[in-house]
């Protein structure tokens, strides 16, 4: 079994690389586009038949996000 | 202070100032600290806790979020519960904020540059053990060196800051002009350091223990000296 957490930032929370990438795609001709969130994602092998989604639940909220400035969302693939 | 005080310095993998702090300590408190490693599950008796500047875990995750989890940290939770003083100074705030015993986050500096300067800092608040020897709005010379001291809270959380007397530093000019051209990071409202709600942990991005020196600013002294009469 495996889980998917994304974590980003909070509306709000300044992020300059996310502004610097959307600075580059600006000057690379697609001006459309307005803003770029970034993140990142971890994938949580787990080997267990029990389902461990509360568990993944709290290990978000413990230690891969701080709730002060990021959201996560977890996926069970 | 009276009789002989036992003083903690936390050492992290990826800690780099605990010598510097070290030697600043024994300097300007006369006191040896004992340098105590992270794995320790029981720090027996001690009167002061500092945990140093330094890239611990190498800043993996998000700065100092790695540090939570070691057996010292959680001696040091339990220890702020019983009102012994904790200074995190750098990647020690970073630490504090990371397992709650601080508000706030410190997130990438403004325009995402490592930051290497010297700063000043203005004595916002002095209602507290801390700092109840320095004069309110001094102004302290200290350097900053960090890319993660952007400090930040939501409105709520600064007004509860502001409202129990929590923010102590601030980033100022030498003549102690709050503003933004004397932000070096993008924190709000200026903030370089802050207490907790109980008035025993202090957390500051600003390096004191690099301000002792003949050949650097020597407002460290004023710092050290401040503190030591609490213990």
């Amino acid at each position: 079994m495996i889980f998917r957490v994304y974590v980003n930032f909070k509306k709000g929370i300044l992020d300059p690389e996310a502004e610097a990438i959307k600075q580059t795609i600006t000057s690379m001709g697609y001006k459309p586009i307005t803003n770029i969130v970034k993140g990142k994602f971890f994938d949580i092998e787990v080997d267990t038949n029990q389902d461990y989604f509360s568990q993944i639940e709290k290990i978000s909220k413990d230690l891969l996000s701080n709730p002060v400035i990021e959201n996560f969302k977890i996926i069970k693939k | 202070m009276a009789g002989k005080k036992d003083i903690s310095i936390i050492i992290f993998p990826g800690s780099n100032c605990d010598r510097d702090l070290m030697v600043a300590i024994n300097k300007c408190m006369g006191v040896m600290p004992k340098l105590v490693w992270h794995k320790t599950y029981h720090i027996k008796k001690t009167d002061m806790i500092f945990l140093p500047g330094g890239f611990s875990f190498g800043d993996y995750l998000r700065a100092g979020t790695i540090a939570t989890k070691s057996p010292a940290t959680k001696e040091i939770i339990r220890l702020s519960k019983k009102g012994v003083p904790i200074i995190g100074i750098c990647n020690g705030f970073q630490i504090l904020t990371e397992c709650k015993l601080l508000d706030g986050a410190l997130i990438k500096n403004f325009g995402q540059l490592f930051k290497c300067k010297e700063t000043f800092l203005k004595v916002v608040n002095n209602k507290n053990k801390f700092l109840k020897n320095l004069n309110l709005n001094s102004i302290l010379n200290f350097p900053i060196a960090h890319s993660q001291g952007n400090f930040h809270i939501d409105e709520s959380g600064l007004k509860k800051l502001e409202d129990n007397n929590q923010i102590v530093f601030k980033y100022s000019s030498k003549l102690g002009k709050v503003d933004e051209f004397n932000n070096p990071n993008g924190s709000v409202k200026n903030i370089a350091g802050i207490i907790n709600k109980e008035k025993n942990v202090l957390g500051l991005m600003p390096h004191p223990e690099r301000a002792v020196e003949k050949n650097t600013s020597k407002d460290g002294i004023d710092f050290f000296k401040s503190i030591r009469e609490i213990i």
